[in-house]
């Protein structure tokens, strides 16, 4: 459904991706691990059309999206729900949801799925009226997951979405996704915690310094291997 | 030379020294609206020095440098903990409320026959010191620029030093800064002090070269425009905010060049000059390069003569 | 007694032209993260506009409010594309500065195009004072506060109730979250900075009609008024600029009242500073900014 091919983003001068190519596979759970720096990150704001790729490839179903604004992104059915979650402080959980559905003209439908997130998310029907910043980091999260299905994805990109939070909550977040993929929606998922990740993903890939270094299936044999790798780079695993 | 120059050339001299003051600011990170107001102070106070307290010049400059320094010190003891545009306000409505001060501020004395001192918005008239000593305008112009020199020195030496990078490292990014063990607020500080001491410095030239003064002088475009002189000189040296003052007043206001449309012109060249180097000619790339090439230059001479003075073997 | 209730009264009414202007500003700044010195130029020029075909075709006072507000989101245009468009994230001081050499333009070209210092502008409404009890009411005056008071009424409703005003509204709180919902930053960004230059506008033509005069000094006056009403209200507030407004004109006719003119200006100049130093987030911002940077420590 996803598919990036040999994509280089850069900093300025300072290339963060070097050719970076992996797919994303319809109805799917698709995970990306990888140390601190690695570039996921900036592969997803490359994917979501927040930054421009040097060069490369970027299809959703078949279709080039590499350059599109990410107006243009979101409106073809792709959400980001970014690291550190980026709600929209100042503003009230339900104005929340109603920015989630910016590209969205059916007043009608956008209501409904509003009701719809807070039957998924009790909490955030209990503090539709507080601010978003003054949410707790669980809380957030949600909004932000909730925030980014308000768009009517097909396609959900999560980084990190259990940075920070309590075990309990991550728990929370893991069964989220579960259930997300559950109802259809394709999942490309950034994570720290390999171990939480690796349960759920159909198919992951490692990356590292740029590029993508492994890619398979996760299986018992190789998880160890790979969650090292994932947390302490190539070198310091081997040695 | 003829008197026009020279009256242009020391113009261009003092201000700027108030261009430089709001240039130590910016690399300290903070935007003053406000430096005007210490210039304000300077003149006032040297000329309250010269001409009704009949001190000699260097004392009332040395009170001129005081008087900024002390004021800049205090307004930056309540307004440094701010940042962006809430510092840049701040400084601004102590300008403002300086320049109205000063409206409202009259004491004169009697000296020889007649009274002389500030007088409202009326201005501070007769401050003669030049002619009354004899100085001509040439030699006052030589003063200025060796006043000016021996700041540009200091400001060079300074950017080469632990202080300069402290300095700018709090400049770019306190965050960061604080976290290398540098006290910021103290660090800016101490360079808003410097800055109203420049400003004062310039100040008391300032007056001295007009003879005469008045709060109107001070307002808010001369203190944009100092903040404007570094942006378009250039914020990677010290001579980018004299550069700044060089085009303005020296290329455009004086020579006659689009009268008439000269704001129009300059308004448009400044805006297009920015939009391609948002950090003026002489930024820190241009800087780099000059220096490099410079110290290129100097290496092949150095190699061509083995006998160079500076190369003790 | 009887005269701090009436100087109170005036001094909502000339406020409600602070607050416009105050809101124009906000509405920049508030989206943009940049200062726009050009705002009040930008606002005399269309304020020259009208006053030029004013007294060249003799057109009534309508079709010269209109073309106030037309000239001034044709100049806020100008400014958009020279001194905001072309700079990136980061250069905020070169952007301001760069409105800054703009105003300069705009106050060159308006001494141009009408050479006298002082220029006669059509008022808006003539007439008695009305009187109720001890208390008296401008006409002109009445009528910038219901002018200025609907305004700000549509613009809420523009803000809440349309999509480009949910779009200003997700800028305004956080600008990549505002990409990543979908928002076309640089298309809307440039519709507010036009909207904010048009009710720059409108307080202009309202406070011109009620001084019936304008001169190129308008453009510094409106800068700073706007820059004071909106940093005492609040950075970036929508009605912290609206409070900031109407607490700057009470402010300004006591102080008048009491002290006279010279020390009116002081004394504004002193309150912002006291706020400043005080309350660095402004009256109704302080809350806010403590927040953000609560919500920013966390993430
Ligand atoms: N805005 C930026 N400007 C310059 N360099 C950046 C910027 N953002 C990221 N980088 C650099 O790009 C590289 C990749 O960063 P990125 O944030 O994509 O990593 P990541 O894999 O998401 O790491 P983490 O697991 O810590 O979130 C890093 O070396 C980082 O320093
Ligand atoms: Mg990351």
């Amino acid at each position: 459904m996803l598919q990036v091919s040999d994509v280089e983003t850069a900093y300025g001068k300072i290339k963060a991706l070097k050719g970076v190519s992996l797919s994303a596979a319809k109805g799917r759970i698709t995970c990306l691990l990888g140390p601190n720096g690695a570039g996921k990150t900036t592969l997803m704001y490359t994917i979501a059309g927040i930054l421009r790729p040097l060069r490369g490839s970027i299809r959703l179903d078949g279709q080039e999206i590499a350059g599109l604004t990410s107006a243009a992104i979101v409106s073809r059915g792709l959400a980001l729900v970014p690291e550190n979650r980026l709600v929209f402080p100042q503003m009230s959980v339900k104005e929340n949801l109603e920015a989630g559905a910016y590209r969205r003209k059916d007043a009608a439908g956008i209501a409904e799925d509003i009701a719809r997130m807070y039957a998924r998310f009790p909490r955030l029907q209990e503090r539709r009226e507080q601010l978003a910043g003054t949410l707790s980091g669980g809380e957030q999260q949600m909004l932000a997951v909730a925030r980014a299905l308000m768009s009517r994805p097909r396609i959900l990109l999560m980084d990190e979405p259990s940075l920070g939070l309590a075990p309990m909550i991550v728990e929370e977040v893991f069964s989220i996704i579960k259930s997300l993929n559950r109802d259809g929606v394709t999942i490309f998922l950034v994570e720290q915690n390999a171990h939480m990740a690796l349960g759920v993903a159909h198919h992951f890939y490692l990356m590292e310094q740029g590029r993508v270094t492994f890619s398979g299936e996760p299986g018992k044999l190789a998880e160890d291997e790979v969650i090292q790798r994932a947390y302490l780079g190539t070198r310091r695993a081997s040695a | 030379m003829d008197d026009y120059l020279v009256s242009v050339l020391s113009n261009i001299g003092i201000i700027s020294f108030v261009a430089l003051s709001a240039y130590v600011l910016l690399l300290a990170g903070e935007v003053s609206f406000g430096q005007q107001a210490f210039f304000a102070l300077g003149a006032y106070a040297a000329g309250i020095a010269t001409a009704m307290l009949r001190w000699p010049l260097a004392l009332a400059l040395c009170l001129g440098v005081l008087v900024g320094a002390l004021a800049a010190a205090a307004v930056g003891r309540a307004t440094l903990r701010l940042s962006g545009l809430y510092f840049a306000m701040a400084t601004l409505a102590f300008a403002e409320m300086m320049r109205i001060g000063f409206e409202l501020f009259t004491w004169q004395v009697d000296v020889g026959g007649s009274l002389v001192g500030p007088n409202g918005p009326d201005g501070f008239g007769d401050i003669r010191y030049l002619f009354e000593n004899e100085i001509t305008p040439a030699q006052y112009m030589l003063v200025v620029y060796g006043l000016l020199a021996v700041v540009l020195a200091a400001l060079l030496v300074l950017d080469r030093s632990r202080w300069g990078r402290v300095l700018r490292q709090a400049g770019a990014d306190p965050v960061l800064a604080e976290l290398q063990g540098i006290r910021v607020v103290r660090v800016r500080l101490v360079a808003a002090a410097a800055a109203g001491a420049l400003a004062g410095l310039g100040g008391g030239l300032y007056a001295h070269l007009l003879t005469y003064v008045e709060p109107r002088n001070f307002d808010i475009m001369l203190g944009v425009h100092s903040l404007a002189y570094g942006l378009i000189g250039g914020l990677g040296t010290a001579f980018g905010p004299v550069l700044g003052v060089l085009i303005d007043i020296g290329l455009l206001e004086s020579s006659r060049l689009f009268q008439g449309y000269r704001m129009i012109a300059f308004g448009g060249l400044v805006a297009v000059l920015l939009i391609a180097r948002p950090r003026g000619l002489l930024d820190e790339r241009a800087v780099h390069w000059i220096s490099s090439r410079a110290k290129g230059l100097f290496d092949a001479l150095a190699a061509r003569r083995l006998d160079h003075p500076f190369r003790r073997r | 007694m009887i005269d701090i209730i009436q100087n109170t009264v005036d001094g909502v009414m000339i406020g409600s032209s602070y607050a416009l202007l105050a809101l124009g500003f906000t509405l920049i700044f508030g989206t943009m993260r940049r200062l726009n010195l050009a705002y009040g130029p930008t606002i005399m020029a269309g304020a020259y506009l009208g006053t030029y075909a004013f007294l060249a075709l003799d057109i009534g006072v309508l079709p010269v409010a209109l073309l106030v507000v037309a000239g001034a989101a044709v100049a806020g245009l100008y400014v958009e594309r020279l001194c905001f468009r072309p700079f990136g994230e980061g250069a905020a001081i070169a952007s301001m500065i760069s409105s800054f050499a703009v105003w300069m333009q705009i106050e060159e070209a308006a001494s141009l195009a009408l050479p006298h210092h002082l220029n006669a502008f059509p008022r808006l409404v003539s007439g008695q004072p009305i009187t109720v009890g001890p208390f008296f009411f401008r006409l002109d005056h009445l009528a910038m506060l219901a002018v200025a008071a609907a305004a700000a009424a549509l613009v809420h409703v523009v803000l809440h109730r349309t999509r480009f005003g949910l779009g200003v509204r997700t800028l305004i709180d956080h600008r990549r979250a505002a990409e990543l919902v979908g928002v076309p930053v640089t298309h809307t960004l440039t519709l507010a900075f036009l909207l904010a230059c048009a009710i720059g506008g409108l307080a202009g033509f309202l406070i011109a009609a009620s001084e019936a005069q304008i001169t190129p000094m308008f453009g510094m006056w409106a800068t700073t008024k706007g820059l004071i009403a909106m940093m005492i209200g609040g950075l970036g507030s929508v009605p912290g600029a609206i409070m900031g407004g109407l607490a700057l004109g009470v402010i300004e006719a006591q102080a008048q009242w009491l002290f006279g003119p010279q020390v009116r200006d002081l004394i504004a100049w002193g309150v912002l500073f006291a706020v400043l130093a005080l309350w660095p987030g402004g009256l109704l911002g302080g809350r806010q900014v403590a927040e953000q940077q609560a919500v920013q420590r966390r993430v």
